[in-house]
């Protein structure tokens, strides 16, 4: 090793390294809670899914990469375990929910505190998404009912009175995605203005 | 130059730090540790002893980000100049949280424990061997098998040390080890550390309470608003009770009532006692000598 | 068949009676029913019913069970790869892929996380239920339970965050040099033969898929009324 000149006691700026591995950490972590809330939804029974919620917390405090990655691994974990190996396409509808919730933080509707302008972030999520996931559940695995009681309700009504297949699968899932992006996203926002400052650090 | 650094395991020269967000966590700090010598940092919350810990493997400046002035080497290197990486096996420092700071990947005691050295590509055989003489170490033998998350919080501290351990480090470096354990757990870790530094291992503590930490260390350093107040043998820094005390650090209580006696009761006494053995040899003599 | 081989019948089996039959129930009388499903052809069935006619579509009625199989069947895929595979032998596959240890680390320590995550709700839950939390309740009070059992949960996982960087940090985790995996995995003879049929089994699904079309229903037709 060469022996640096004698160092002078001047002040040294140093560049942080620790991003990197904070989002390593992070990533699995977003994950982990996109299942708990899905389990907690379950728990409680109520109507809806609530596994996309830390993909939005993730994004909001993390960036748009560890948000999408963190949610898309939730979704190719589910899709080995649980779901069954096509599910894992899923995983896109993460990419774009961690989309829509960088487009909101830049157009400035993710403010709790301005309410009125959060309501073109749930028309983001709760209609636009919407035909994402329509697009997926018909084209992948040919479109139908889900198995939680109301939308499926949803879907037999709006299937009877118009015929239309495919906008009965849309209804369907409008009327699950909008109550259900709405409160992630709001319980996201309210979580993500909470956290310890210096996880913050991963934003730039 | 170089080789008289070599000697000393750690060797800290007017080391200043800011992290980003918070401007002067440390200021001037100088001090050299002895092979094989047991230094506790003392000092309340907020005093810098954690930064402290962490700059001695690197993670402050490297991890963190920040203004520094001064140089820290251990072993010879220069922490500044190395990664983190580098100085892990030099430095093995243990972490306040017993469940937080398991890797997260391994499923059993055994990958917990050879978690660094596989992060190091050492080769297989190295790795177990060590990971086998580790377990013993602290302690852990015929738990190899069992989930790390499924111990105590002292057997995971343990655990924790036995991690650090295998990297065969220069130094150990805990950052309060035993904040977060109840008393078994607490006597259980500084029984390990005990029995390392009658080995030869070099120790550097940083610990709240002190009770524990003087039973065993030979040297303490008091630290106060990111400075060294003070820095002394154990027994020198502890009899400085109201120091202490304006510091807001807790002496041992056997100490403060020895001090409370000479105060109070107007007495003379030509040492404090700083562990109970050498309390009860005091009064003991006190209370033969009818003094008291 | 394969999860009897695997002793995991009972865990496989289980949760798909309870998601599949359900399921059913819900979707073979939406489809079969004259509510528009856009295949419906086929009468092959009548309900005479309060004086009402309604005619069965045959084509709904087989999607109804279809549809939830076809999901069922991906479920029962995935709990069979979950209820076998060791986690190490997941890493040490994933390594032998020459996946980028990162990646490896963030699959593994997800499946890690997941267990103690859920532990730590389901005591915070039983805490709740303890001091009165109710279940029973309309939809506003069910959104704030939920919230009172994410915010600790939530707060104390990012809380963790940091800790475990820098620990994984201290331990070499970033260190530029190839890990050390000390599982290996080796495939056997048994393995190649099962990756053979599995292989053959897949070709032939798949010749069967294109050829004789995207859903059954096409043909169930043909099938039954020639």
């Amino acid at each position: 090793m060469t022996e640096s000149k004698p160092e002078t006691s001047g002040e040294v700026e140093v560049v942080p390294t620790g991003a990197k591995i904070l989002a390593v950490v992070m990533i699995p972590t977003i994950a982990a809670l996109n299942y708990v809330g899905g389990v907690i939804v379950e728990l409680l029974k109520a109507p809806i899914w609530g596994d996309t919620w830390a993909t939005m917390l993730g994004t909001l405090i993390s960036g748009f990469w560890v948000g999408s990655i963190g949610g898309f691994l939730y979704n190719i974990i589910m899709a080995f375990t649980l779901w069954g190996l096509p599910n894992w396409v899923w995983g896109f509808a993460n990419v774009v929910i961690a989309g829509i919730t960088v487009i909101c933080v830049k157009m400035g509707w993710a403010d709790l505190r301005k309410p009125v302008k959060l309501i073109p972030a749930f028309l983001l999520f709760g209609l636009v998404y919407p035909i994402f996931t329509t697009a997926v559940s018909i084209g992948l695995f040919g479109g139908g009912p889900l198995w939680k009681p109301l939308p499926a309700a949803v879907y037999a009504a709006t299937l009877s009175s118009t015929g239309n297949f495919y906008l009965a699968n849309y209804v369907q899932a409008i009327s699950t995605e909008i109550p259900d992006k709405i409160i992630s996203f709001v319980i996201s926002l309210a979580i993500a203005s909470r956290v310890p400052r210096r996880l913050v650090l991963l934003k730039r | 130059m170089a080789v008289s650094k070599v000697q000393y395991p750690i060797s800290v020269e007017g080391f200043t730090y800011s992290y980003p967000s918070k401007p002067y966590v440390l200021r001037d700090i100088s001090f050299k540790v002895e092979r094989g010598e047991a230094v506790g940092i003392i000092g309340p919350n907020g005093a810098g002893k954690s930064t402290l810990c962490r700059a001695l493997n690197g993670l402050v400046p490297h991890f963190y980000g920040g203004r520094m002035s001064g140089r820290i080497y251990v072993a010879g290197m220069d922490t500044l100049k190395h990664t983190v990486a580098e100085l892990s096996t030099k430095v093995g420092l243990v972490f306040q949280e017993p469940e937080t700071q398991l890797s997260g990947l391994a499923l059993t005691v055994e990958d917990e424990i050879s978690f660094g050295l596989s992060m190091l590509g050492y080769p297989k055989e190295v790795i177990l061997d060590r990971t086998r003489e580790a377990i013993e170490k602290v302690g852990l033998k015929g738990l190899e098998h069992r989930s790390p998350f499924e111990l105590s919080g002292g057997q995971q501290q343990r655990l924790a040390i036995a991690t650090v351990l295998a990297m065969k480090p220069e130094v150990i470096v805990l950052d309060e080890p035993a904040a977060q354990l109840d008393p078994l757990g607490k006597s259980q870790v500084f029984d390990v550390l005990r029995e390392l530094l009658r080995e030869g291992s070099t120790i550097l503590v940083a610990e709240h309470e002190i009770e524990e930490l003087a039973t065993f260390t030979h040297r303490l350093i008091l630290l106060d608003g990111g400075r060294i107040l003070c820095d002394g043998s154990s027994r020198h820094v502890l009899r400085q009770v109201e120091r202490l005390k304006s510091s807001g650090v807790d002496p041992p209580s056997v100490t403060e009532l020895a001090h409370l006696v000479k105060t109070v009761c107007r007495m003379r006494l030509e040492d404090y006692p700083i562990t109970v053995e050498e309390a009860v040899g005091l009064f003991a003599e006190l209370l033969e000598g009818g003094r008291i | 068949m394969l999860a009897f081989v695997g002793r995991v019948a009972r865990q496989v089996g289980l949760p798909l009676l309870v998601v599949v039959l359900p399921w059913m129930a819900l979707s073979v009388p939406i489809l079969s029913l004259p509510l528009g499903f856009p295949w419906n052809q086929t009468v092959v069935y009548r309900i005479q019913m309060l004086g009402l006619d309604i005619p069965v579509y045959l084509e709904g009625l087989a999607w109804g069970f279809t549809w939830p199989l076809r999901i069922g069947v991906t479920i029962s895929a995935a709990l069979l790869f979950y209820l076998t595979t060791q986690q190490t032998a997941l890493v040490a596959m994933l390594f032998k892929f020459r996946m980028p240890f990162r990646f490896i680390y963030m699959v593994a320590a997800t499946l890690q996380m997941i267990p103690l995550m859920v532990d730590e709700v389901r005591s915070i839950y039983q805490a709740q239920l303890a001091r009165g939390l109710r279940t029973d309740v309309g939809i506003i009070k069910k959104l704030w339970n939920f919230l009172t059992l994410v915010v600790p949960l939530t707060l104390s996982s990012l809380g963790k965050v940091q800790t475990r960087a820098i620990a994984l940090e201290s331990r070499g985790f970033s260190a530029p040099v190839a890990k050390t995996v000390l599982y290996d995995i080796r495939f056997k003879r048994v393995d190649y033969v099962f990756f053979a049929c599995m292989a053959a089994a897949t070709v032939y699904l798949g010749f069967l898929y294109v050829t004789e079309g995207y859903s059954p229903i096409v043909h169930l037709r043909y099938l039954l009324l020639g």
